[in-house]
């Protein structure tokens, strides 16, 4: 008969402490690994336990314990705080920071999405695979997005415009939130806030001031369009939570999406399967979690076995 | 980091992934029925953390075992046949957006272990006693035997106890729990 979770759990415990108080014999260990083979579900259960015993020997839980005289002398858990901080170092360490001349470039690698602070107190984000050059002077705050797609959240400072160069286009603001990227020789540009003036280099006297709701294309020959959707624009910017918010698109523009943000690529071989239409949030460094809802919900068939791609065909027919 | 040795396994659980398990099991609990099916869902889930050969590729600890309990929860649905997704709680299920613990969990999740250190400190006298001169006197079995004037399977006993009290703990099962993890779940939502 299957055994309960509880029972599981029991034994567990009694094989951490047996594996502390008696050690790791060589005869205890095949004896562990024999009990270990017969449910998954115990070796869950196994790391469990060692997990809570070893909290238990954690800074919080040593104080608790009421013994501070053993504290001193023994840095098993201040060890196990730091490896927790070790971690949370390292993803911090991949928003590389380059100072070339007086700009400073950040930028971000496939799949990485960084919020980053500048000195004038503004805000970028870069989404992924993106790069951006900030020189701030006393005149002016000149931003240069050199690939990819940013949102600036702008500090205040009317004696000091902020500036945003892609390509040929030019984005300039005081005080406001908006996100730009380049699209040919001009740039899309979606405000979530305020006020934005934007020209193309050369044509300033066609420049348009683009209100907050608004998505706009600058177009290399200097014309404007705009497109007034607000819902349309924060959909865009899902990739600021690290999401990826379809609203009707087909599922060839998702897939596209996906592989922006990910090495392991999303395949699409069935051309019907790749018009369908889709809703739906999803996160994007996480292409697995949406085949599978492709699987759940348009019953196509995925293959996992490649670590490269995974590849989705359409429903049996 | 290359293969990671058990010891760093076990200190990342302590860190990254149990102060969230009673907020994944909130969140279970609003889509499976049966307690025993939630417990067998976190002991797989367990089970994959336990047979990870690196932890290079995970950012954070709390949203990596939480996919894996959706997916591990999206196999199960499927393989009961519930092919289609179309209650309003299956196509949660795929909606990150409201699924991923909200800010709110993530604070609560801090003050977790806190929580196990009072809880240690609500342990039975026998039993805290056991725990704190292994664990954190390093004593033997049979010093501490003979300390306590006990038999040395009576202290193996003691500790199992011990630690079992702790285990269940951290899943925080009680209703206010899985209150407040519903109201996380819909401040995700309207991030």
């Amino acid at each position: 008969m299957r055994q309960t979770a509880d029972q599981i759990e029991e034994e567990a415990a009694a094989w951490v402490v047996r594996l502390d108080l008696e050690g790791r014999t060589d005869g205890l260990r095949a004896e562990l690994d024999a009990w270990l083979a017969v449910d998954v579900r115990r070796q869950g259960a196994l790391l469990q336990a060692e997990a809570a015993w070893a909290a238990l020997g954690g800074a919080q839980a040593r104080a608790a314990i009421g013994a501070r005289e053993a504290a001193s002398g023994d840095n098993r858990g201040r060890r196990r705080f730091l490896l927790g901080g070790l971690a949370a170092g390292l993803a911090a360490a991949f928003a590389g920071l380059v100072v070339l001349g007086q700009a400073e470039h950040y930028a971000t690698g496939v799949g990485e999405i960084r919020r980053v602070p500048l000195r004038d107190g503004s805000t970028a984000a870069l989404d992924t695979n993106s790069e951006i050059a900030v020189s701030l002077s006393r005149g002016r705050r000149a931003v240069r997005l050199v690939r990819g797609e940013a949102w600036f959240h702008v500090a205040k400072d009317a004696s000091r415009p902020f500036q945003v160069e892609i390509g040929q286009a030019r984005v300039q603001a005081v005080g406001t939130a908006f996100s730009v990227r380049g699209q040919g020789q001009g740039a899309e540009v979606i405000v979530t806030e305020g006020v934005v003036r934007a020209w193309i280099k050369g044509s300033e006297g066609q420049a348009a001031l683009l209100p907050a709701g608004v998505v706009a294309i600058v177009g290399a020959d200097g014309q404007i369009a705009q497109t007034r959707g607000p819902a349309e624009g924060s959909g865009r910017l899902a990739w600021m939570e690290g999401k990826l918010d379809f609203r009707g698109e087909t599922l060839a523009q998702a897939v596209v999406a996906f592989n922006r943000y990910n090495v392991r690529q999303l395949v699409i071989v069935d051309p019907e399967l790749a018009r369908q239409r889709i809703h739906g949030v999803f996160r994007a460094d996480d292409p697995v979690a949406f085949a599978r809802a492709l699987e759940v919900t348009l019953g196509a068939r995925v293959s996992y076995a490649d670590p490269k791609q995974i590849r989705i065909t359409g429903p049996r027919r | 980091m290359s293969t990671p040795r058990r010891e760093e396994i076990v200190a990342w659980v302590v860190s990254a992934i149990m102060p969230h398990e009673a907020a994944v099991r909130g969140w279970l609990r609003r889509r499976l029925q049966s307690p025993e099916d939630i417990d067998d869902l976190i002991q797989e889930a367990y089970a994959k953390l336990a047979a990870l050969t690196s932890l290079d590729h995970v950012e954070r600890g709390d949203r990596y075992f939480f996919r894996i309990v959706r997916n591990l929860l999206v196999d199960k649905i499927r393989h009961a046949r519930v092919v289609r997704i179309d209650s309003v709680a299956d196509i949660d299920l795929m909606n990150l957006d409201t699924a991923e613990p909200g800010p709110d969990r993530i604070t609560a999740a801090r003050q977790e272990l806190a929580k196990v250190a009072a809880l240690i400190d609500a342990l039975p006298d026998r039993y805290r006693q056991v725990v704190r001169m292994r664990r954190v006197e390093g004593l033997s079995q049979k010093e501490i035997a003979r300390r306590l004037n006990v038999t040395e399977s009576v202290v193996e006993n003691d500790a199992v106890r011990g630690l079992r009290l702790v285990i269940k703990a951290l899943k925080g099962g009680d209703a206010a729990d899985a209150k407040s993890d519903v109201q996380g779940g819909r401040h995700a939502s309207n991030r």
